[in-house]
């Protein structure tokens, strides 16, 4: 009996848990987009995590829904604080990057993304640029012809396309050259995003990509049909073109009878 | 997850406890003895963990460190394995046929290959790679019968030969067949882009329907590495 009582209570317990549990699923990364600087985040006067390096991400899912009191982002090891985010309330659900990064004159800032989630067409892959970097606005080509243009610091584009390899390079809006980032390599999986942000600064010379990748936004094909005709009719072909053949031997054998005949 | 927690933190405090008392008894008890000895400082010490440079947030246990995402071409552009070119199936009279890469049709429905060909669905993992590599052929097109006439009639345990680009080879058994009426196939399953590699068989069957010239069903044979029967 006290099992029983110790299985209901149990099976209580993971019901009442489970409204929680929807709410984790929000995706909440935090990305580190400043080269050449590690800092430690405090939140509520002390610190959440320190000597966050530049590249790095933080999975923040679990605090989903929650409000960060004081957030700041700090020069690791010290107190000189790089950027004062206040009390920053984090969304309950959804796909979103928070991305430490530079403005457009070189101010470290935190950039907050909302990510798309909806289905790719089957056949398809997703693509979405960000200006991330401490630099004028950009041209962002692709395979050598301009997919997104005049693209400011702190904006982003997409576009669903053909999978595949694509070779992206950065250049200052309008014009061909000087080729700030690239050309690199990209590939475009069916079915992915692939998130891809333009960091660093300009002047100082530390421009690069960061890459993040969201799997599993793909659609199955509609059908699978693979026949147009009934199984057996290659077999009633055989069959009628033998009973054809049979007929023909015996009009072709009357006709030769006749012929002899006539003969 | 919290008594998890808990435990973990009940550790940490137990054991440099522990530790701290053996030393004392150590300390009070003849040299000689050989039932408490005292705990070697080293070992003392490996007990503790590094200090953290101030105290975190208790929110810091809620936050998961991922990895890097700096581009790198290796990584941004994984290697795969080889694309399959030629299939064998002995059972059901398959034998070297080609395998062609096929994708989707302007309706959304997966493109099939000529009526002697296969198609391997290269939106879809290369077999090998984790998730559903998938092969269709028509069972019949044009009055002929297709490659995949006698799939319905393939049985657990037929052996299925894969060749690839490259001139390996992989060998596959068949370990389950089913039939779906077509609004039914399962495609989280057989397109399935995660878990152990499987190779997914495919064609239509069960009742034709002359005026729409097609097939109520999908006949489906899902296959895997021989080695994994070992």
């Amino acid at each position: 009996m006290r099992t029983l009582t110790a299985i209901f209570a149990a099976a209580l317990l993971t019901l009442a848990a489970l409204p929680a549990m929807a709410q984790e699923e929000a995706r909440i990364h935090l990305l580190h987009g400043i080269p050449d600087t590690n800092v430690d985040v405090e939140v509520g006067g002390a610190n959440v995590f320190e000597n966050f390096a530049f590249g790095e991400t933080q999975d923040l899912s679990a605090l989903a829904g929650e409000t960060l009191v004081g957030l700041k982002v700090k020069l690791a090891g010290t107190d000189t604080v790089a950027i004062d985010a206040g009390d920053t309330a984090l969304p309950a659900s959804g796909n979103y990057t928070i991305i430490a990064h530079l403005d457009a004159d070189g101010t470290p800032t935190l950039g907050v993304f909302a990510n798309d989630t909806s289905a790719i067409a089957a056949g398809e892959g997703r693509i979405v640029v960000r200006h991330a970097a401490a630099a004028p606005a950009v041209d962002i080509k692709a395979n050598g012809a301009v997919a997104f243009a005049n693209v400011p610091n702190g904006a982003e584009g997409q576009l669903d396309l053909a999978p595949g390899i694509l070779t992206a390079e950065v250049v200052p809006a309008g014009a061909d050259a000087p080729v700030v980032i690239g050309p690199a390599d990209l590939t475009v999986a069916e079915g992915a995003s692939l998130i891809v942000y333009a960091v660093g600064s300009l002047d100082a010379g530390s421009l690069t990509v960061l890459t993040e990748s969201i799997v599993g936004l793909g659609t199955a094909p509609a059908a699978v049909n693979t026949g147009d005709s009934p199984v057996g009719a290659d077999m009633r072909l055989v069959v009628a073109a033998g009973l054809g053949a049979a007929l023909m031997a015996a009009f072709a054998g009357r006709r030769r009878t006749a012929i002899d005949r006539r003969a | 997850m919290h008594r998890l927690v808990a435990l973990l933190v009940t550790g940490f405090i137990l054991l440099p406890a522990c530790a701290l008392g053996s030393s004392d008894q150590a300390a009070g008890s003849a040299p000689t003895s050989t039932t408490a000895q005292p705990v070697p400082e080293a070992a003392t010490s490996t007990t503790r963990p590094p200090a953290p440079r101030t105290e975190l947030s208790p929110l810091a246990a809620r936050i998961v460190p991922l990895g890097s995402a700096i581009y790198d071409p290796a990584t941004a552009n994984p290697e795969r394995p080889p694309r399959p070119t030629v299939l064998s199936i002995p059972a059901i009279g398959v034998s070297e046929v080609s395998i062609v890469d096929v994708g989707v049709l302007d309706n959304g429905e997966m493109e099939i290959p000529g009526r002697t060909e296969v198609g391997w669905y290269r939106y879809g993992p290369r077999p090998g790679e984790p998730g559903s590599a998938v092969l269709a052929a028509h069972i019949a097109f044009d009055g002929r019968a297709g490659v995949f006439r006698r799939l319905a009639a393939i049985e657990p345990g037929a052996t299925v030969t894969v060749g690839f680009e490259d001139g390996s080879t992989g060998i596959y058994r068949v370990f389950e067949t089913a039939q779906y009426p077509k609004d039914q196939l399962p495609n989280e399953r057989v397109f399935s882009r995660e878990g152990d590699p499987v190779l997914t068989l495919i064609t239509c069957g069960g009742d034709f329907n002359r005026s729409l010239r097609s097939y109520a069903d999908n006949v489906v044979a899902y296959a895997i590495p021989l080695s994994s029967f070992d």
